[in-house]
């Protein structure tokens, strides 16, 4: 520990009886060596393991759509004084069917593919400052992605204030499995610009700005129809906000305007309530908002009097530079609803999680929703067990 | 342009207006802040995958960090 503990003035001693003696001692070892929050440049003193298992499901009327069964593993290792190692393995088992245009079920697409992402970061902890390296890499059959990041953030003297900077560059290649499409490549290169500062002795606030600039392969090989932009510029305002309340209660707010050169813009929502019950049970009730517009390019089920589906309207006589039946694209507004328990033993966490997640055109706020499109169901289970050593 | 120029100004005010409207919080009291429900990120790998399925069912992503990986989710 390098941090140089402040002794309270004594009104300030004399006020807080409770906290006084090797309890507030324990308080303020804990509020210290919180990284991220409180003390974001000290090197964490605990190791964690944790495995992950997610199934997932989605589907819409009359169709089973895609299922994901996803093992994963996440570690953080201490490394001496002022280095830290995370690592991140996930393996995803992909199947199922996924429409080649709107919600159509015909013809739907049938697939199945294996991914397995890692993911390897470095810090160096200073004493106002810490540094990270970051390597990514994801690979399926048709899709490989690598990246690379590298990440600043310093700490005010109080460290009520923690400022963050960080660069990454990603490059992937794309096929398709029927080969219609290989060699196909993407780079994106991104920015990130943040600030964490503590409010009061109960609300910490975090807010990020990232930009991403990519070149390259976007459409869908999947997708017929579908032929995107070379490029994409993507920015996200991302403002997050923990409130603490008495008797070991905590709402964490967040908001996300989003906006990119497809024509895109969205907004994000979300609210977490985590209510400790004691003997280490946490209930964690969830919810997220989430609604776009639609790309400038994307076009909804309205086809072509003389070639039919999928070929939008005015095909035949003026076919479109870009064109996209991607619902993705579409615009519309999405809700989940979740809940998380958590079981905590001593070093160990075990947590479950359910969320309930549906996409409907008509939920879009703030402008017309795509008409024509089945609605879009997923559900997401998770169960983790953790252990801090 | 205008439009744009105006966004990118009012995401960089933000910060400044959090900056102002705090007030110095000491060590000691930071006890609650250091509960790890306050933690941004918390779960790591929880964050991770709801991230990843959002991406993949949404066209909006980023604001949590850089050099994440790409892949062909359908």
């Amino acid at each position: 520990m390098r941090l140089q503990l402040t002794m309270p003035p004594p009104d300030q001693t004399q006020r807080d009886t409770a906290s006084n003696g090797p309890q507030r001692g324990a308080v303020l070892a804990a509020a210290l060596a919180l990284p991220g929050v409180v003390a974001a440049e000290t090197a964490p003193t605990d190791g964690l393991i944790a495995f992950k298992y997610l199934w997932y499901h989605d589907l819409q009327p009359g169709l089973s759509r895609i299922t994901v069964n996803s093992p994963s593993v996440y570690t953080l290792l201490p490394v001496g004084p002022s280095w830290s190692v995370e690592g991140t393995v996930i393996v995803d088992a992909i199947s199922g069917a996924t429409p080649r245009y709107h919600t159509a079920i015909s013809g739907a697409s049938r697939m199945h593919d294996d991914r397995t992402a890692g993911e390897l970061k470095l810090t160096r902890y200073f004493r106002r400052a810490a540094i990270d390296f970051g390597v990514a890499y994801s690979g399926e059959h048709d899709y490989k992605s690598a990246a690379g990041s590298v990440g600043l953030r310093l700490s005010s003297e109080d460290n009520n204030t923690t400022l963050a900077f960080g660069t990454g560059f990603t490059s992937d290649q794309i096929s398709s499995s029927d080969g219609k499409v290989s060699g196909e490549t993407r780079q994106v290169n991104d920015f990130l610009a943040g600030v964490t500062q503590v409010l009061s002795a109960s609300d910490v606030a975090k807010i990020n700005v990232t930009h991403a600039r990519g070149r390259g392969y976007f459409s869908d090989p999947y997708k017929e129809v579908d032929v995107r932009p070379r490029q994409r510029n993507q920015t996200a305002v991302l403002t997050q906000w923990n409130h603490a309340f008495a008797g070991d209660a905590t709402l964490r707010t967040s908001y996300r305007y989003y906006w990119d050169t497809f024509g895109v813009n969205a907004h994000t929502l979300g609210f977490e309530y985590a209510q400790g019950l004691g003997s280490g049970w946490t209930l964690t009730p969830a919810l997220r908002y989430y609604t776009q517009s639609a790309a400038d390019f994307y076009f909804g089920p309205d086809y072509d009097p003389v070639l039919g589906a999928p070929f939008p309207r005015g095909y035949s006589t003026n076919p479109p530079r870009y064109s996209s039946p991607d619902q993705r694209l579409s615009a519309f507004g999405a809700v989940t609803v979740g809940l998380r328990i958590d079981k905590r033993f001593g070093a160990w966490n075990v947590d479950f999680r359910y969320d309930y997640y549906q996409q409907r055109g008509d939920w879009r706020l703030g402008g017309d929703g795509s008409t024509g499109l089945d609605p879009f169901t997923a559900h997401f289970v998770q169960l983790g067990i953790a252990k801090r050593f | 342009m205008k439009q744009r120029v105006y966004r990118i100004l009012s995401a960089a005010c933000l910060p400044a207006l959090l900056l102002g409207a705090c007030a110095e919080v000491k060590p000691w009291q930071k006890g609650d802040l250091a509960r790890p429900e306050m933690a941004f990120d918390g779960d790591a790998l929880a964050a991770r995958l709801a991230q990843h399925i959002y991406f993949s069912k949404e066209n909006a992503s980023g604001g949590y960090g850089v050099g994440g990986g790409g892949c062909g989710c359908n």
